[in-house]
């Protein structure tokens, strides 16, 4: 690519290679792969409804984090349909937040970014500060599902992973597009 | 690889050329390859992009799938 990454003016993420990786283990199956992501997107989902309340004054803005918390609600939900397309059975979800006590709380969001600390961060920010955030979050999550999906063995894992990087690409248009609008 | 390969042209794209191809595809479709220091991929990279730094990338060349277009950065 001519410049280098100098030239480049899209979105770029960040970390070292094993950047969050640490968080799925190569050797997790379908299941936990599916627990693990079902609680960042959680996480994710969390924060957007936060910030949308952050912006009860600016109707579109709110509107918009709504939107973004639908969206979340969607990528939880075709998480799940792939899972049980791919297995034919449902996530035991008792059995992984027994197993995963920390990780399955919600507490932290896509991008390895804990809920509680962005919000902090955002509530006095405007809304392209608190969209470039979800960019620079979403982008992360982008970068490594696509990382996983090389890493893991299985191949129903694999799978799961390609179609978390999909989706997060599309959800990432869609933030560049509002982030257009409001700057 | 033959002597001749050494002389073969290496078609390049400007980054805007690279963002429209990047966005178009599946990233099972191509092999991106950062050939910075680990420092520099720290700092930022292109999301979904492989780190071979310049000086590995003969040991690690097999990570490169030849039947995939790549793009170097």
């Amino acid at each position: 690519m001519e410049g280098g990454i100098r030239a480049w003016k899209g979105m770029v993420a960040h970390g070292p290679p094993e950047s969050g990786m640490a968080y799925f283990s190569p050797a997790a199956n379908a299941e936990e792969i599916v627990g693990l992501a079902w609680s960042l997107e959680e996480g994710s989902r969390l924060f957007y409804q936060g910030v949308s309340e952050h912006f009860s004054d600016d109707p579109e803005a709110g509107k918009m984090f709504e939107g973004l918390v639908s969206a979340e609600k969607n990528h939880e939900k075709h998480l799940l349909e792939t899972y049980e397309t791919l297995t034919g059975t449902q996530p035991d979800f008792v059995g992984l937040r027994e197993r995963f006590q920390d990780s399955l709380s919600g507490a932290v969001m896509e991008g390895g970014i804990k809920v509680k600390e962005a919000l902090d961060w955002a509530k006095d920010k405007g809304v392209a500060e608190s969209l470039e955030l979800a960019m620079a979050m979403e982008v992360n999550a982008y970068d490594l599902y696509i990382k996983m999906s090389r890493a893991v063995e299985d191949k129903q894992a694999q799978e799961i992973f390609k179609k978390l990087s999909a989706e997060e690409q599309v959800h990432l248009e869609k933030l560049a597009w509002l982030l257009e609008r409001r700057v | 690889m033959g002597v001749l390969d050494y002389f073969k042209s290496i078609p390049t794209m400007s980054a805007d050329e690279a963002r429209k191809f990047l966005a178009g595809k599946n990233p099972d479709e191509y092999n991106l390859v950062d050939v910075r220091q680990p420092m520099e991929y720290e700092g930022d990279h292109l999301p979904g992009a492989n780190l071979i730094p310049m000086a590995e990338l003969k040991d690690r060349i097999k990570e490169i799938d030849p039947d995939k277009p790549t793009v170097v950065y």
